[in-house]
């Protein structure tokens, strides 16, 4: 599939966040949908059906663990990134076992992050 | 220099004196920066001396990529922490210009260039992720403490030696700002190390009147126990001035409330019968002698106002000065409730210790006779709403003393 096709979900209920990683895609020619909560993350996954979502795992309505619990029983075949503030393995394990495809820690390194944009999504 | 930027660098010395906090300093800064040099978004990348990377705290600018507070991070040795610092790298270290690198890159030709080569091309790479035209570095010394970098230009021309020169100085007043704040971080934690210190010894020096009246085995670290749960039931119904200061000064006068013991014969202190007048008189001398023994400790005047006048009651019948109601202040107060409520509740050389139920109901009958109301009041509070004190106290235990509000 070509990457103009491709469409990568952010959820983060930081508007900042979600702005700066919808232009950092964007840049990488990939559509960047925006979900500022757990409720719109669920609605536009079901409007839209991006290939790709990262998203955050501390959000005030419904944390990002239920939503990856919630979207992987709908289709499997979805990829996951988790995004947190926090460095803890428990919640790592947790992120994983519920079938996300990698976890990562803020701050992010971009440059990593544009390999793993290359790797999982290109 | 251009007078414009004249006054811009004034405008930021003088803010580099006045605003003590390093974040709000350098959001001035990169505001200054995005609105005097119109560039379409400029942060900054500070060093982090915990993680040992470089993390974005602070990034201005509506037009271009603001880079969220925290989000993202560079390492130790990524390109462009190591353009600045490391001595391999021969080229200007005084700042990083887009431009130059691409021309650069074209410039290396030879096989021998090949390491250069790549270097620059991963740095170029680095800076297109930030979308950074322009860095500068901020030293401290030889450490590179942060970096601030720039978007593009509104009008998309290239910045002149004046406004590199400028964003120089902007660089080391930003260092300048963190070093100051990094300073004040390490000092405040050597004193709150310093007072946990002190609160230590002055518990060990308190106890070590218990060595010398076996009846009061844990009194000391009891009364303070109580006092401080009556002083958060008091902060929450009125104004208390100077709370932190007030704060320190109740667990000192707590602790040492009955220090001038020290002065008193042990024959005296441990009688197990009445005493007689004479010897009523002596031990009448001990918040005195404790007031004395505190005289030397400038920092702890309020202290010593709580241990002088812990005897003291509302009606003015108390000892040594006979003050009366407000006149007494209101750290004695506390101390004097909550004194009499532990020595009622237990064990004496003389009679047994009350039920504390009955002890509560008897301190409610001396409510503005023996007690001010509203330290009553407060405490009445506590005990209706945390259940027995008694029970507060044993679980909390000597931890109490350095603990925080939530507990009560």
């Amino acid at each position: 599939m070509a990457i103009e096709k491709k469409k990568v979900l952010i959820v983060d209920d930081e508007i900042e966040i979600v702005d700066f990683l919808s232009r950092f895609l964007q840049r990488l020619g990939i559509t960047a949908i925006k979900a500022n909560s757990g409720e719109e993350a669920l609605k536009k996954y079901n409007e839209l059906h991006p290939d790709f979502i990262f998203l955050d795992i501390q959000m005030p309505d419904k944390d990002g663990l239920t939503i990856l619990k919630e979207i992987k029983k709908i289709d499997d075949s979805v990829k996951i990134i988790m995004i947190t503030g926090k460095d803890d393995e428990e919640l790592q394990a947790k992120a994983k076992k519920y079938g996300a495809l990698d976890y990562i820690t803020k701050p992010l390194d971009l440059g990593e992050l544009s390999i793993k944009i290359d790797d999982y999504i290109l | 220099m251009k007078p414009e930027y004249h006054k811009k660098l004034q405008i930021a010395a003088r803010q580099t004196i006045l605003i003590h906090r390093a974040d709000t300093l350098i959001r001035i800064i990169l505001r200054t920066i995005v609105t005097s040099l119109k560039v379409k978004h400029a942060g900054i990348f500070i060093y982090d001396k915990v993680k040992d990377e470089y993390v974005v705290k602070v990034s201005r600018g509506h037009a271009g990529l603001r880079v969220p507070a925290g989000f993202a991070k560079i390492k130790k040795d990524s390109p462009l922490a190591r353009y600045f610092t490391d001595k391999s790298i021969n080229l200007p270290k005084e700042h990083i210009l887009w431009s130059k690198i691409t021309s650069r890159i074209k410039y290396y030709k030879t096989k021998k260039d090949v390491k250069i080569k790549r270097f620059l091309e991963a740095l170029k790479f680095e800076l297109s992720l930030y979308e950074a035209k322009a860095c500068i570095p901020g030293f401290f010394r030889k450490d590179l403490v942060g970096i601030l970098f720039l978007g593009e230009k509104k009008n998309k021309k290239s910045f002149g030696e004046e406004e590199l020169r400028f964003l120089s100085v902007l660089a080391s007043d930003v260092v300048m700002a963190l070093k100051n704040a990094w300073l004040i971080e390490d000092l405040s934690r050597q004193i709150d190390i310093n007072k946990r210190l002190l609160f230590q010894t002055v518990a060990a020096l308190a106890s070590s009147i218990e060595a010398k009246d076996k009846y009061t085995i844990g009194h000391t670290e009891r009364v303070a126990n109580y006092c401080l749960a009556i002083a958060y039931a008091l902060k929450k119904r009125e104004k208390i001035e100077g709370w932190e200061k007030f704060l320190e000064n109740l667990k000192i006068a707590a602790l040492f409330h009955d220090i001038g013991k020290i002065g008193i014969p042990e024959s005296i202190l441990n009688k197990e019968v009445a005493l007689n007048e004479e010897e009523k008189k002596i031990i009448q001398s001990h918040p005195l002698i404790g007031a004395n023994i505190l005289n030397h400790i400038e920092e702890f005047r309020q202290a010593l106002e709580g241990v002088k006048y812990h005897h003291e009651k509302h009606d003015g019948s108390g000892y040594p000065y006979h003050l009366k109601g407000r006149k007494i202040p209101l750290i004695a107060s506390i101390i004097a409730l909550a004194d009499t409520f532990d020595a009622m509740i237990t064990d004496r050389p003389y009679r047994k210790g009350m039920p504390q139920d009955k002890a509560i109901e008897e301190i409610r009958k001396v409510r503005g006779v023996q007690f001010a109301p509203h330290v009553v009041d407060a405490f009445l509070k506590i005990y209706h709403s945390k259940g027995k004190l008694w029970e507060l106290n044993k679980q909390a235990g000597r931890h109490l003393l350095f603990a925080r509000e939530n507990i009560f």
